[in-house]
């Protein structure tokens, strides 16, 4: 389904990166105009897939040399914040969706609403692709690089063994974690993501019992339900014993270690790492994939993007060149099989390699019902340095639900008044 | 008979303890290193696993080979090279001459610019990145391998100044007394009698500063953005992906960060070793 | 130095070489009033020139209304408010007492390891520079490296230290260390300590060279034991490299969040909360400068008193 990897490409690119930055400029032949592009990428197979599509680029459009910056993914928001203030804006630069709202409250994002509109493609693209990255007043900003479908990943010879099916329901998937747990073996039913990274889903399940941090533009909790949906994720820890013990400290990497080397049975998180849970598991028959299971009020699963965006308009016809080039067809494809990341335009996503495979169905599935993540300024300082720190203390017996319910709405109104 | 045989038991005690100590305290601090580098040689299979391998059951170089192709690694070190040299030298210039004044001279605000000195270290770096950022951006050395080395010489000035006090405290006024009695200036005593008696306190400090500017990552992020002026530090941070973290790919990172820095001490110890026992005759 | 009882080191000038030569006019200026001010003149240049705008930008932010991702606030000046939020704000309370313990228990355990260590290499026994070189190296390594090596060694899953525990029976089964709160902290600092001893026993051991072996040779004759010659000879001689080191050493443990960020974010709940932690996240995660500015203008204060009254208690600046 997806082609490994040329490993000869890759090291000759990584290693000729270097000499080709450092000469192009100089070699431009004619008119050629220079824009910087910032982006997050870091592995091996994702810099092969920006190498494709800049490539790609390159025979497109001779006359635009693309110089690419990686910066840390932890430290973006640092550097992007020095180059606003400070001056240094690169002129593309990528924006993941709950990023979009502070980058743009602190100016830091170029208007692109009427080079949109008129853009040729922009009908291979579903209007809710753009949610994430349109303004409360109705103006656009990037266009959709790549998505993130959040679903679920579980043991799919366990659950065959005791004779469980993929979970729909949280009720279900409770059912089916404590069925599988057995300390005694290391195994758990369920990964918990309880540390850094870990208050999306605290967010996402307080949405699916019942109480939307964000809905109908009102910022707020419904405190009751927000209880209760703590009570019942702390719960699978704290009152039933189904997620590891180190689950407070869990982060990206141990939730997905675990599920690797088979102690825990389900883990939630997006497509984005599917190659690399194959890399351990065998897709089909040792793991598979489902949508989230549905909460008692909502069914919450999140469509997350990666977009491009302009930072300064120094260079603005050169930039818009590159920003849309990520939405044709074959760039995203070249994408998708370098890295496996979901292509965001409708068309490429009905390539024979997506639709094709039986696994992807649950994400093409939630594509349906997925949901943007809530966007207002202060959303993702809010849900990292309150909702989560809040989330671990009942998680270590330091706090009830109530408390840490209404530290976040505490927090909430400070973080928007 | 009896002192000396009590004295020379005494001794060997201590000696055996001495022995028993460091080698447990080299077990702990190289038992780490150790395990990276056993990490770095394994496949990423026998390190993500539910059984411990204490010893590799394959091994690869993989890891490195990969490091060494996705980092650019000798431009990173060359210029984590350029950047530890400017700082040392700038700090070796400037800092040796404020630390002498210090230690050698009692004058008004002594006590204050001291203060003053480490009062710089004092507000939290995080802070003043920004304004950091803007004044480098103004003076256009931003993204530049000077202009970081100048942000770090202003802040491990301090660190050495300090450091350095403490050893010109320590070394004998006496002989500067004679020298200066014998006509020499306050310059000459200072370049001919104080450096060399301290020169292993100089060393060591230099040292500190050295491993200070190669390690130092936060402004090393933020005041580069190129390719062309990134040290090493921040090349290795870019390794740590968002979604992907390749234990084996990391463990050979740090220990080839640890490479340059081992060989630099190799050279400095013998030079440092050389002057301890020179020194202790002189001193 | 008194000049009364020196000779004047040059006689007037008698050649044009005389007027121009570089080391003859500093050395002439060596003698002046104002030598010792020379001598610091380009550091503190250097220092003004690069730190001072800074630190002045950073402090009057605190005084200010500074979200980033809320310019309809605007910049105003807001005076004492976020000091005044400071004093109810749960959470500077926690990092406060987090940072004293991680401060405190750090610098204790790294000073007595460190001292320790450079006593015993100072015996000069064959075959313990290898050994020097070996104990040396934590501090080589970056924080980021240390940070994620510790974080492999002592994960829930993958940890050697885990199997061996559990291997020679100190543990049942493997352990979270740093999602229990009860021990998340002690692995931090555990971690700290081995990173950085070794800043004080390098500092040390050249202090300890430079002390002359003659008064332990008469310290001997007279009989002092080991113990009273590490208090009357080797502490005292000692002092201002230690005053130095301990409060350098202070000042990098207050201010620098790198090793928590990567071991534990400040998490389980806020047991590893540390306020440079605190202002870091404040600024680049809320974008609350102003905030931000106010907790490290706080943190500063706290580093100045604690310089100012441990160099009076020390007496480091009278020689």
């Amino acid at each position: 389904m997806i082609s490994p990897i040329d490993r000869r490409t890759v090291l000759k690119w990584g290693g000729g990166m270097l000499g080709a930055s450092a000469l192009m400029p100089r070699l431009a032949f004619g008119q050629q105009t220079s824009i910087n592009y910032w982006h997050t990428f870091t592995s091996q197979s994702e810099f092969a897939g920006l190498e494709a599509v800049m490539a790609q680029f390159a025979s497109a459009h001779p006359d635009i040399n693309v110089i690419q910056e990686n910066i840390p993914n932890p430290e973006f928001m640092a550097k992007i914040t020095a180059a606003v203030v400070g001056g240094g804006r690169p002129d593309v630069t990528m924006v993941a969706s709950e990023r979009f709202a502070d980058l743009r409250a602190m100016g830091a994002l170029v208007d692109l609403t009427d080079r949109i509109a008129s853009w040729e493609r922009r009908g291979d693209f579903e209007d809710a692709r753009f949610a994430s990255i349109t303004s409360e007043d109705g103006a656009v900003y990037g266009v959709p690089a790549f998505a993130f479908v959040d679903w679920m990943y579980y043991r799919k010879d366990w659950f065959d063994e005791a004779g469980l099916s993929a979970p729909t329901t949280l009720d279900e998937m409770l059912v089916a974690a404590q069925t599988l747990t057995d300390p005694a073996k290391g195994r758990y039913g369920f990964g918990m993501r309880g540390g850094a990274g870990g208050q999306a889903f605290v967010v996402n399940l307080m949405e699916a019992f019942g109480s939307p941090v964000l809905s109908n533009g009102e910022i707020g909790l419904d405190r009751d339900r927000a209880i209760e949906a703590v009570r019942w994720y702390a719960g699978l820890l704290t009152e039933h014993g189904v997620v590891p013990p180190s689950a407070p400290n869990d982060g990206f990497r141990q939730i997905m270690e675990a599920f690797q080397t088979g102690q825990t049975a389900m883990v939630w998180h997006h497509t984005g790492s599917f190659r690399d849970i194959s890399g351990f598991l065998e897709p089909g028959v040792e793991f598979a994939t489902a949508p989230i299971p549905a909460g008692p009020a909502a069914r919450v699963a999140r469509l997350g993007y990666a977009y491009n965006a302009m930072s300064s308009d120094a260079n603005a016809d050169a930039a818009w060149e590159w920003i849309k080039f990520w939405g044709e067809p074959d760039a995203a494809v070249a994408l998708l099989e370098a890295t496996g990341y979901f292509p965001a335009s409708t068309v490429a996503a009905q390539d024979e390699r997506i639709s094709g495979n039986p696994l992807y169905a649950p994400a093409a599935e939630t594509l349906g019902f997925g949901l943007p993540q809530p966007s207002f300024p202060g959303f993702a300082g809010w849900s990292e340095s309150v909702v989560l720190p809040a989330f671990q203390r009942v998680l270590i017996g330091d706090a009830t639900p109530e408390q840490a319910v209404d530290e976040m709405i505490d927090g909430l109104a400070a973080a928007v008044g | 008979m009896m002192a000396q045989a009590t004295r020379s038991r005494s001794k060997l005690f201590w000696d055996v303890a001495s022995y028993a100590l460091l080698l447990l305290l080299a077990f702990i601090c190289i038992a780490p290193i150790v395990w990276t580098f056993l990490t770095s040689i394994k496949f990423e299979a026998d390190i993500v696993t539910r059984e411990m391998h204490y010893i590799p059951p394959r091994v690869t170089f993989e890891n490195y080979v990969r490091l060494w192709n996705q980092s650019s690694y000798p431009v990173l070190v060359l210029n984590s090279l350029v950047v530890t040299s400017v700082t040392v030298l700038i700090c070796l210039f400037t800092g040796t001459i404020a630390s002498y004044a210090f230690s050698r001279f009692q004058f008004r605000g002594r006590t204050e610019l001291m203060l003053g000195y480490l009062v710089v270290r004092m507000f939290p770096a995080v802070l003043m990145i920004i304004p950091l950022f803007i004044v480098m951006r103004q003076v256009g050395l931003l993204d530049s391998t000077i202009g970081l080395a100048i942000a770090y010489t202003s802040f491990l000035l301090p660190l050495f100044v300090w450091m350095l006090k403490g050893f010109f405290d320590a070394a004998p006024k006496e002989l500067e007394s004679a020298a200066r009695i014998d006509g020499t200036t306050r310059l000459g005593a200072m370049f001919r009698i104080v450096i060399p008696i301290a020169r292993n306190g100089l060393l060591a400090t230099c040292v500190f500063v050295a491993i200070a500017a190669w390690n130092e990552f936060l402004f090393a992020l933020m005041l580069t953005t190129s390719q062309g002026s990134r040290t090493w530090p921040v090349g290795l941070q870019l390794m740590v992906g968002e979604f992907q973290l390749p234990w084996g790919m990391l463990a050979a990172g740090g220990m080839i960060s640890i490479l340059p820095v081992v060989v630099l001490f190799a050279i400095v110890q013998r030079a440092m070793v050389a002057g301890i026992t020179a020194g202790a005759v002189k001193g | 130095m008194s000049r009364t009882f020196l000779p004047a080191p040059y006689g007037p000038p008698r050649t044009v070489w005389d007027r121009i030569n570089p080391v003859r006019l500093i050395g002439e200026l060596s003698e002046t009033r104002y030598w010792m001010y020379l001598l610091l003149l380009p550091s503190a240049l250097l220092i003004t020139a690069v730190v001072l705008y800074p630190t002045l930008y950073g402090m009057q932010m605190s005084f200010r209304e500074m979200r980033l991702n809320r310019p309809d606030l605007g910049t105003g000046f807001v005076g004492l408010r976020h000091y005044e939020r400071m004093l109810s704000d749960p959470v500077f309370w926690v990092s406060l007492r987090n940072t004293a313990v991680w401060v405190t228990f750090s610098i204790v355990i790294e000073f007595v390891v460190g001292l320790i260590a450079a006593l015993a290499l100072n015996r000069n026994l064959p075959g313990t520079k290898v050994l020097a070189v070996l104990i040396l190296l934590p501090y080589f390594l970056p924080n980021v490296v240390a940070g994620h090596m510790w974080a492999l060694m002592l994960d829930p899953r993958l940890g050697v230290i885990n199997d061996l525990l559990v291997r020679i029976g100190l543990l049942e089964g493997y352990k979270a260390w740093f999602a229990d709160p009860g021990t998340a902290m002690a692995a931090a600092i555990v971690v700290e300590a081995w990173h950085s001893f070794p800043f004080f026993t390098l500092l040390l051991l050249a202090g300890l060279k430079g002390i002359p072996t003659d008064l332990y040779k008469a310290a001997d004759i007279d009989g002092a034991g080991p113990f009273a010659q590490l208090r009357l000879i080797t502490l005292p001689m000692l002092r201002t490299i230690i005053a130095a080191a301990v409060i350098l050493r202070v000042i990098g443990l207050v201010n620098s969040p790198d090793l928590l960020l990567i071991l534990t974010s400040g998490g389980p709940g806020r047991s590893t909360q540390v306020l440079s932690l605190y202002a870091f996240q404040t600024a680049y995660r809320d974008f609350n400068f102003g905030y931000a500015g106010a907790l490290s203008v706080v943190m500063f204060v706290f580093l100045m008193v604690f310089a100012w009254a441990y160099i009076r208690i020390t007496k480091v600046n009278q020689e």
